[in-house]
């Protein structure tokens, strides 16, 4: 009895409507975007002044 | 779809025909600026000249002015009008001839600024800097512009104001107060360039006055300049945060944030204008850092209303069934114009706003300033971002006006139009922004610089952006098909004007949002802090005045 139980696959279902996970991807994907960019221009400041 | 009893609230039709006048003029001046800006380009390629004695830097003050002043000031006015009409019930018979009162003086000082432009009285450029001079006329006319847009203004805010007399103690309206924010940022800020105007360019332009302090008139118009393009993108905003939402089916993610960005877009975007000056000698390198330092707390409301888009996307989403990371995505309404035309623009935003931040930063700004990646920055960022979001907006703002309807051909020809906007500006302000790298300055016909070897690297990107002003200039076309077709074509019916709701209604805002003294005060005290000083100084050490000089060509 204990053992199938232990052998089921089901994993906790977390609440998937509220999550706001893809949000939390999107901005840290805004964040390295903007930091990239900058610093790509910057190097093009330090090796020009 | 629409069954809710919110979708037959209706504009008023009287003042249903005060925004469709502005829209009249708005879309003319995107006709004629259009054809300036293909021209431009054409110019630029070093293939095609221009006929008849027209003069380059003529077109291209028709293009600055006819785009970034007379499109985005009558268009915002225009929706503005029918948002808080909508959404406090309509204006009073006062506030209306008050706004049509201010859409007449708006237009006359147009046309008066337009005819010196056209008899080559007036190539000073959209931002006329001293000490190019034109004719008097010219600035009379601007000073007309601003004045009537004051007027214009304050229809908006009687009805604000009568709105809250009658409901005391409750929050406004989201978009009457949004409307509000940006109408009230926008006065404070012209007080700058009306001071330049009437103090400064009118008397020294009639010949009362010799010289100009060439400082202090840039000072003043940059105190306005920055504020200006918020004036153009808070609009936008309004539609991301309060009716994007209802278009997708979806929920304003929080109604308080929305709110709090509004006050801190008014609060930050002012006292600021000195990062357009960076480089310009006579102003304390302090006052710089520290206007730079209030430049960037405009990142966080953006940042604010990134996320909360991103948030109420992911809701909807989430609510229909999806999963993932990303599912969400998949589940929007790509099929509706007028999600996915604004959404270009939102797109749009994400390099805009990058490109915002390095231009912002001091050491930056020495590599792009007066380079032809400024003009690719703000054709993201004006030219993108807020004029698709103002196309999508007139899809279902001018049949709601018109008593019409967009059809379903209308919409997918509406689609077209956005994806077409997207690969010309992609080309065309991605070759800018390289061009700009590589040192190419903005506000040039074309030219070989004298057989310069620099100059020639950057004629493959001038053929570049030809390309993209081309296909731009399809959109252009396209944008304007569907305009007519819906103020006079489309089928009658009702077009919702859709107003989303907040995910939780239980939550009020706080009223603490609505206390302008408070919040006039504290941008006051900014403005004050970030400005006194370094005027004084300006105004206490400055040169010689600076006679006029008329460097263009006349007829
Ligand atoms: C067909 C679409 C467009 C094309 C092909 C186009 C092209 C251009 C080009 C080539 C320039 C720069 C020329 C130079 O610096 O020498 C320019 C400047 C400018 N454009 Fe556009 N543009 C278009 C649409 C727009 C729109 C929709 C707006 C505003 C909402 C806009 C606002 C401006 C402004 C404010 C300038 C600056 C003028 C100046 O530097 O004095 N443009 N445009
Ligand atoms: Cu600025």
């Amino acid at each position: 009895m204990a053992k199938t139980e232990l052998n089921t696959k089901q994993k906790t279902e977390i609440d998937d409507r509220s999550s706001l996970k893809g949000t939390l991807a999107s901005v840290f994907f805004l964040g390295i975007f903007i930091i990239v960019t900058w610093v790509s221009v910057y190097y093009l400041f330090v090796d020009r002044f | 779809m629409v069954t809710s009893t919110a979708a037959k609230v209706k504009v008023d039709p009287r003042d249903a025909k005060l925004s469709m006048a502005h829209f009249f003029v708005a879309f003319s001046a995107l006709a004629l600026g259009g054809l300036m800006g293909l021209l431009q380009t054409l110019v630029r390629s070093g293939k095609w000249e221009l006929p008849w004695g027209i003069d380059y830097y003529q077109i291209l003050t028709v293009h600055g002015v006819l785009m970034g002043l007379v499109l985005t000031t009558f268009f915002i006015m225009g929706f503005q009008y029918a948002a808080v009409s909508r959404t406090t019930g309509g204006h009073s018979n006062a506030a209306r001839r008050t706004g049509w009162i201010g859409f007449w003086v708006m237009l006359v000082g147009t046309l008066m600024a337009a005819t010196m432009v056209l008899l080559k009285e007036a190539s000073v450029l959209y931002t006329f800097y001293a000490p190019l001079k034109a004719h008097w006329i010219f600035y009379l006319g601007l000073t007309f512009v601003i004045v009537g847009s004051w007027i214009d203004g304050a229809a908006q805010i009687m009805t604000y104001a009568r709105w809250r007399r009658n409901n005391p103690g409750k929050p406004s309206p989201l978009l009457s107060f949004m409307a509000v924010i940006n109408t009230v940022m926008w006065i404070i800020a012209t007080l700058g360039v009306a001071a330049t105007v009437l103090f400064q360019l009118l008397p020294w332009s009639l010949g009362l006055v010799p010289t100009v302090n060439v400082l202090v008139s840039r000072t003043l118009f940059w105190y306005f300049g920055h504020p200006l393009v918020y004036f153009w993108l808070l609009p936008a905003y309004m539609c991301w945060y309060a009716i994007i939402p209802k278009i997708i089916g979806g929920k304003i993610f929080s109604d308080s944030l929305a709110r709090l960005s509004f006050i801190l877009f008014l609060l930050f975007s002012i006292p600021v204008g000195f990062h357009h000056q960076l480089t310009e000698p006579g102003i304390d390198p302090a006052w710089k850092f520290f206007q730079v330092i209030l430049t960037f707390m405009v990142v966080i409301p953006s940042l604010m209303t990134a996320f909360s888009l991103f948030a109420t996307f992911e809701r909807y989403g989430r609510s229909k069934g999806a999963r993932g990371l990303f599912g969400w995505f998949k589940v929007l309404p790509w099929g509706d114009a007028r999600f996915i035309v604004p959404f270009i623009g939102m797109a749009a935003f994400i390099p805009a706003g990058a490109g915002g931040i390095i231009n912002a930063s001091n050491q930056m700004d020495q590599v792009v300033h007066n380079t032809i990646w400024i003009t690719g920055h703000f054709h993201l960022t004006a030219a993108t971002s807020v004029v698709l979001t103002f196309f999508g907006i007139s899809y279902w703002l001018v049949p709601h006006l018109t008593g019409r309807k967009l059809t379903k051909a209308m919409n997918k020809l509406a689609i077209i139009q956005g994806w077409v906007w997207f690969i010309g500006m992609a080309f065309m302000s991605g070759a800018m922004h390289f061009q700009g790298l590589l040192g190419g300055p903005r506000r040039s016909a074309f030219s070989t610089y004298g057989g310069s070897e620099q100059a020639a690297e950057w004629i493959p990107y001038q053929i570049a952006q030809a390309v993209g002003g081309t296909i731009l200039f399809l959109g252009i076309i396209l944008v304007l098909i569907i305009f007519v077709n819906l103020a006079f074509f489309a089928p009658k019916g009702e077009e919702e004007f859709p107003v989303a709701e907040a995910e939780n209604l239980e939550e009020k805002a706080p009223m603490v949002f609505e206390n302008w003294k408070l919040w006039l005060g504290i941008a006051a005290a900014l403005i004050l802090f970030a400005y006194t000083i370094p005027f004084i100084d300006i105004i206490q050490n400055a040169p010689p005045g600076s006679k006029g000089f008329q460097t263009w060509s006349k007829w």
